[in-house]
């Protein structure tokens, strides 16, 4: 079962990429976001992604390997950014 | 998947281009001194924002008149003498960004006048008032490949016999606007570019540039032999993964080298997957043929940057010393490529590349006597 923090970043990732009909339980935590042929997310995804991650949570993603890096899973992700913040989990 | 290649052969009557180095000769100069033009500056101007690396003629922040005329004013002026802009000496401009950054000043200040040069179809207009130009003129704009779509349409007007002489002009400024949207790819970050260099992280710098070519029918010295174009329509970002855009589209110009000795003046922004991609396919393609990219030191001139390269390569090839990848580093992703100046003698053609967003590929050939 998704943690609270991991269930918030996915709550993130439907309601900016307005994935209509998606919950947050059907977002495996370790499935690759971009390129899934489930949801269909693409790199222009990603960039919306990034922008509102970074907004959200005060990071800097540095490079295009590192965002790639840190959205190449929802459990990536949460990773990622656990070890960028406080109190984030 | 296979790609066209037109062998539409053109005399190059005249060339020039602008980059921060200066003109193409002194471009070169800087070059074989291994001179990065990029420096790190604030991605959104006199706004500010992360240093990322940037080449500028001035200022990026838009004003009025755009800051793009003054300077093309200074490269006009090594135009030929003729009737530009009538029916058999038409102009052709390219650009991917136009007036763009005049967009981006009217939604920051708030000044209606920026608007008068806003549009692609508004800045060609001055340029037509400005430089006395005819009705004739013909706008192409297909992100980074747009300079060689101009180049390849003036070479079929030649061959149709619609046109005695073709102006391919281009320009691409740097504004804010798009260099906020490369930082926000990611791709435009806190690192120079190496192109084709094997690192951690991959990254591009963007650049000023202009250019034209005068095209005739009539023998020159130096001509463009052949263009081949390719789209693998895979992806608005992305290329596929295993290169066979890159391969389709040198595979169609390898058909007009033949047996020619050349070098590759490559695309090499610096991203780390298009530059893998590129390297290995022009080895493949190309054995033994020297691969260089500048835009590790004049960063990507985005629309233009067809026509400032060959630019920078005729002045190389006329001074005979031809830069090599500044700002690059071992190891590369192949062993072709060129760190180093080397000589062009013994080469009797080049092939010049680039690559766009979409998918598209472009190529040609210059050859010399």
């Amino acid at each position: 079962m998704s943690d609270p923090f991991t269930v918030r970043l996915k709550t993130l990732i439907i309601t900016t990429l307005k994935l209509d009909g998606v919950q947050p339980g059907d977002i495996p935590d370790d499935e690759p976001l971009i390129g899934s042929p489930r949801f269909g997310l693409d790199s222009i995804d990603a960039l919306e992604l990034v922008l509102v991650i970074e907004k959200e949570f005060g990071v800097k993603i540095g490079s295009s390997e590192e965002s790639r890096q840190a959205l190449s899973s929802v459990s990536a992700l949460a990773t990622y950014l656990r070890t960028r913040t406080a109190g984030a989990a | 998947m296979s790609s066209t290649v037109d062998q539409l052969p053109v005399g190059i009557a005249a060339c020039e281009c602008l980059t921060p180095l200066g003109n193409a000769p002194a471009t070169v100069a800087a070059l074989l001194a291994g001179r990065r033009a990029l420096a790190m500056q604030p991605v959104l101007g006199r706004d500010g924002g992360d240093l990322v690396p940037l080449a500028l003629l001035g200022p990026m922040d838009e004003t009025l008149p755009p800051r793009w005329l003054p300077n093309l004013r200074g490269l006009a002026a090594a135009i030929p003498a003729g009737n530009w802009g009538t029916a058999r000496e038409p102009v052709i401009v390219t650009s991917s960004n136009f007036g763009v950054g005049s967009l981006y000043a009217f939604t920051r200040d708030h000044d209606a006048h920026h608007l008068a040069h806003g549009t692609p179809f508004a800045s060609v207009a001055l340029l037509r008032r400005e430089f006395g130009w005819g009705e004739h003129i013909t706008v192409f704009s297909h992100a980074c490949v747009t300079a060689h779509l101009g180049l390849a349409h003036a070479a079929r007007l030649l061959h149709g016999g619609l046109a005695d002489r073709v102006l391919v002009f281009s320009f691409d400024l740097v504004s804010p606007f798009v260099a906020g949207g490369f930082h926000s790819l990611k791709i435009l970050n806190r690192q120079m570019p190496a192109p084709y260099a094997v690192r951690e992280t991959g990254s591009i710098g963007l650049g000023d540039g202009a250019a034209f070519a005068v095209l005739s029918r009539a023998a020159a010295p130096f001509r463009l032999a052949a263009h081949a174009l390719h789209n693998e329509m895979f992806h608005f970002t992305g290329n596929q993964p295993d290169g066979a855009g890159f391969a389709a589209c040198a595979a169609s110009i390898a058909t007009a080298v033949g047996g020619r000795r050349v070098w590759v003046k490559g695309h090499g922004t610096g991203t780390l997957e298009a530059g893998r991609l590129e390297a290995q396919v022009v080895a493949k393609q190309f054995p033994g043929a020297p691969l260089v990219s500048w835009k590790g030191s004049l960063g990507h001139t985005l629309g233009s940057c067809g026509l400032v390269e060959l630019a920078i390569a005729l002045a190389a090839m006329r001074g005979g010393k031809i830069p090599g990848t500044v700002g690059g580093q071992a190891p590369s992703y192949a062993d072709s490529v060129a760190l180093e100046p080397f000589a062009s003698a013994g080469f009797d053609g080049t092939v010049l590349t680039s690559n766009a967003f979409g998918g598209a590929h472009a190529a040609m050939l210059l050859t010399h006597d």
